[in-house]
């Protein structure tokens, strides 16, 4: 597992030129490790869900969560090198920064720390870096480019290491005797180090725990790492690819079915999401004036109905029931309380009376369906279509069928004092009832 | 000696939080001072959303929908000048729209023309809605921000905006502060008036649910004006006093918890009672009362590389019951693979000036299993399946029964069906069989549900699937969407199609039981990196409908962003 002439990790999963019919087949390939277990599925192809052919103890901090590094947030890169770390860390003796020097002083992620060849080579290689348009071999074997470089047509090849889309400054981290291995693992016993000895947010989170105004440079928020718009939104748009929350972080990876468990986390930490989300994205579908495919499918007024019949998705989660869904209801007829010459006289939209309304209590009865779901009853009917027999007899003008639970009168003097109005829509002031609970 | 340094720092300290703290009091005068504009980023967004179908009623009549959506989005950030972060910014916000539905009345002709809206026709009132308004204008949120305020304790929001938690999606025009300490805490305390429909650039969005309000400003005495007999439903449209409070944790990532409590009154007059005194009056009530009150709390927390669990609750302390429950725990199997359970209780709560609070209703309860496999990083899919279950107070198959033994051993006399439930306010007849717990019994039906989600993503377009089946007692709902867009030359075109059958049954309405098929397609152009346009085409076949289509066109331009 030295990782000695192994490929550059990392290529083949960042690379988009891979035919789409691999894609095909990895997921077959995938689908199957993945029911073999999750070790068959670690060590699986690079391109797939993210394996790893570095011992995970060699792995960054964090690595377990998120075993493979964001490819947003850390493009891909082609260290077309031949390279041992573990031969100058542990053969040699060398320190990280005796090659990666830049380390001490680099104050952005946009400046490289990869080692400069003429400062960090030359001097044991014998080569001559200074023009890099006339690279001068030393001697042979580790003189030679081949003995380095990859070499392509006679041609050396290209490193390829596009600067990670943060705000990072390892000066500030070196100043704060932070050791590279918290960051980058056990490079010192790799061979070619590649894009999975790059640090992984759970392992930036050990030290990154800290809200705004707590002591000290290690704060929690994202803007602390993450680039933001102007806004202060992070970034999410990178060439590479989006960057969107991965599982390890509250559960909010943003699988195919994310749409219906949002809520969830949404709930419980709105700020989380408005990390990214703008409020106008929620207004989109929560107060949207366009129907939302992913929610609605298409034809979904045919089937309205139905749907809400079965509460799902939930109509109340974005619909206030007695204006966005019962105007719609009075301009078409549909609702009971509506203005004569909007429906048809004799139209019924529910079963017959005799099974809907009337005793005995079918199963067809409408007190069923108002009690499982009492929302889609809302979602047409005014209070008085109810108060037209749930209303006490008499001034109140019902028939007296009282639509009260069991165990109401031992809560309704408190909701009495809270609010006495839905009270008086059925009962009189004086009338008895109501004085019981008062 | 040594403590001097550390006073000049506080003191530095100090004078910063002096700084911004009288920078926050000053902004409106900051707005307008040209030096700060000139930091400041500004964002504008104008989008133009226009939609043209019909709505079918079950009788054939059809509704016309041509509908415009213009919104304008106007944003200002960092109006303190550069951003750094966890260094104070101020931002003002705002998002205008305009919804008109040039369809209102369409269907009308002759001595209806212009019914809908108006009640004044040959036939008065033959087709007027309450409250329907052709061309409504609302202000979706606008306010004034500023975070980061005093080291990081202090944050603020001013005007319209939102709150986000368990107890659901809201709105109101007010005043927000928050306040983060060291100390893993955070405090919000908030007030102002929840956004009502009909009131000034509102909607009903956010009221709760169950009572119908809007203006009256229309209505009169005479016979061609609505009057309130005709409408004792439609409640006056009042400003809504409403004040929260929430705690929570701040900064770690592995937890976090959020304690809510929200208050909401209503105020000015109700109509009460539905039906005419004998004078001919309508009694109403008026005065200060509980819309809503709830508290809630939510929590997830991250067990490492393992999983994640979370849980919540809302508890309706008008309705003294929980309205929401919902508990979940995810395992993660090696890289690839992450398995569910999912809980969901959900009983419905209205407004305080609903009489539906009182009304016999039973929770839904959901339970759900859930797979989801990242196969590769441009393909996965997510499985759940579960099933929900509804409840009712008595057995459709034994009710009566039950009834009839239960009154008959007491001797009383009851009507033909037994129930006990119709009784004399004067002597309160048969109450005692029909309150009495022993005599009920709850019944359940139970849905079997199930949904499949699959999508493939590759850098220039994506293909999905999704599937769901509903089934159970209560009606029968099946049938899955496929979709895919492909992004052409930089994304500069767009070709997009969604194809979709269902098929559902519903015993309660066999005759609207029906399959359906239909598509759409889309194209899309992005003239400029600020604007794009997008037009679909939507063909829906039923048999209770026929042919049905749909054309929606989106134009969005926008600078700054």
């Amino acid at each position: 597992m030295s990782g000695r002439g192994r490929q550059p990790l990392g290529r083949a999963r960042g690379d988009d030129r891979v035919p789409s019919w691999l894609g095909v087949v990895a997921c077959a390939a995938g689908a199957a490790l993945s029911l073999l277990g999750p070790e068959a599925a670690a060590a699986g192809s690079d391109a797939g869900a993210g394996g790893s052919a570095v011992s995970s103890t060699w792995l960054p901090p964090g690595a377990a969560s998120s075993p493979v590094p964001s490819a947003a947030i850390f493009p891909p890169q082609s260290f077309a090198l031949r390279f041992d770390h573990r031969r100058h860390v542990k053969g040699l003796h060398l320190g990280c920064v005796s090659c990666h020097a830049a380390a001490k002083t680099s104050d952005s992620a946009a400046e490289r720390v990869l080692p400069k060849a003429v400062d960090a080579c030359d001097g044991c290689h014998g080569t001559d870096h200074r023009d890099l348009g006339a690279v001068k071999a030393g001697a042979a074997p580790l003189g030679a480019c081949a003995s380095c470089h990859e070499m392509k047509a006679g041609e050396v090849a290209r490193v390829v290491a596009p600067p990670a889309n943060l705000r990072f400054s390892h000066k500030k981290h070196f100043a704060r005797n932070i050791g590279c291995g918290q960051c980058h693992g056990a490079v010192g016993e790799l061979g070619l180090a590649g894009r999975e000895q790059l640090p992984r947010m759970p392992g930036c989170l050990t030290c990154h725990e800290l809200t705004g105004p707590a002591q000290g440079g290690a704060k929690g928020d994202c803007p602390t790492c993450h680039l933001v718009r102007s806004d202060g939104k992070l970034v999410q748009s990178f060439a590479a690819g989006t960057l969107v929350p991965s599982r390890w972080l509250r559960g909010a990876e943003h699988g195919p079915d994310w749409t219906e468990r949002h809520r969830y986390v949404a709930a419980d930490d709105s700020a989380f999401c408005g990390s990214c989300h703008k409020a106008q994205e929620c207004t989109d579908c929560h107060d949207g004036r366009v129907r939302p495919r992913s929610i609605h499918p298409n034809d979904f007024l045919s089937m309205h109905p139905i749907a809400a019949r079965q509460d799902s998705p939930r109509c109340t989660s974005c619909h206030q029931e007695q204006t966005f869904c019962a105007d719609c209801h009075r301009r078409t007829g549909v609702a009971r309380d509506v203005a004569s010459g909007n429906r048809p006289a004799g139209r019924r939209f529910h079963p017959p009376p005799a099974e809907w309304t009337t005793a005995p209590r079918g199963p067809n009865h409408h007190a069923w369906e108002a009690m499982r779901n009492l929302n889609a009853c809302v979602s047409c009917h005014t209070e008085r279509d109810c108060a037209t027999c749930h209303a006490t007899k008499g001034v109140s003008g019902g028939q007296g069928v009282s639509p009260h639970p069991a165990g109401f009168a031992a809560v309704c003097g408190g909701a009495l004092r809270k609010n006495p109005r839905p009270c008086l829509v059925c009962h009189v002031s004086g009338d008895r009832f109501l004085g019981t609970c008062r | 000696m040594r403590e001097r340094p550390r006073r000049r720092a506080t003191s530095a300290r100090r004078s910063a939080v002096r700084r911004e703290l009288a920078c926050a009091a000053a902004l409106p005068l900051l707005l307008g001072e040209a030096e700060a504009a000139r930091a400041a980023d500004y964002e504008v967004e104008a989008r133009t959303e226009a939609q043209a179908y019909e709505v079918a009623s079950p009788w054939g009549a059809t509704l016309d929908r041509r509908r415009l959506t213009q919104t304008l989005g106007l944003a200002a950030h960092n109006l303190q000048g550069a951003y750094r972060p966890g260094e104070a910014d101020y931002s003002v916000v705002v998002l205008v729209r305009l919804d008109a539905d040039l369809g209102v009345n369409d269907q009308l002709s002759g001595a209806q023309a212009g019914g809908e809206t108006t009640y004044a026709t040959a036939v008065p009132g033959a087709r007027y809605v309450p409250g329907l308004r052709p061309a409504p204008l609302d202000v979706v949120y606008g306010y004034v921000e500023g975070q980061n305020l005093a080291h990081g304790w202090l944050g603020f929001r001013l005007g319209r905006q939102y709150v986000t938690d368990m107890l659901g999606w809201w709105s109101f025009d007010g005043a927000l502060v928050r306040v983060t300490t060291p100390f893993f805490v955070r405090a919000e305390v908030y007030g102002g008036f929840e956004q009502r429909g009909e009131l000034p650039l509102s909607t009903s969005r956010y009221e709760a649910q169950g009572v119908w309000r809007g203006s009256h400003s229309d209505f009169g005495t005479n016979g061609d004006a609505p009057r309130l007999a005709d409408y004792p439903s439609f409640q006056y449209a009042e400003p809504a006093p409403a004040f929260g409070v929430a705690l929570e944790s701040a900064g770690v990532s592995f937890l976090h918890g959020r304690l809510d409590y929200r208050h909401v009154y209503n105020q000015g007059t109700t109509i009460t009672q539905q039906f005419p005194d004998p004078s001919g009056g309508y009694r109403a009530a008026s005065g200060v009362r509980t819309s809503t009150e709830k508290i809630g709390y939510a929590a997830d927390g991250t067990l490492g590389p393992y999983g994640d669990v979370r849980g919540g609750f809302a508890y309706d302390l008008y309705a003294n019951t929980f309205s929401s429950v919902f508990g979940g725990l995810e395992g993660h199997l090696g890289r690839a693979v992450t398995l569910g359970a999912d809980v969901d209780y959900f009983l419905p709560t209205f407004d305080g000036d609903s009489i539906w609070n009182w009304f016999t209703h039973d929770a839904v309860l959901t339970m759900t299993g859930r797979a989801a496999v990242r196969l590769t990083r441009e393909l996965d899919v997510a499985a759940t399946a579960g099933a929900r279950q509804w409840r009712a107070d008595g057995d459709p198959a034994t009710f009566a029964a039950a009834e009839c033994r239960a009154a008959a051993s007491e001797g009383r006399t009851t009507g033909p069906d037994c129930l006990g439930t119709t009784f004399d306010p004067s002597t309160g007849a048969v109450r005692d069989v029909v309150r009495d717990a022993a005599n009920r019994t709850a019944s359940a039906t139970t849905d079997g549900l199930a949904n499949v989600a699959g999508r493939y993503r590759w850098p220039s377009g994506d293909v999905s699937l999704r599937g769901m089946v509903q089934a159970g007692e209560r009606g029968r709902r099946v049938g899955g969407d496929l979709s895919g867009e492909k992004r052409l030359s930089g994304g500069r075109y767009s070709l997009g199609a969604r194809t979709s059958l269902y098929d559902w049954d519903d015993p309660l309405r066999p005759d609207r039981s029906a399959t359906s098929f239909g598509y759409v397609l889309g194209v899309g152009y992005r003239p400029m990196s600020s604007a794009d346009l997008r037009i679909e085409w939507e063909h829906d076949m039923n048999r209770l409908v026929g042919q049905r289509f749909r054309v929606v066109a989106l134009l969005n331009v926008w600078a700054g962003r």
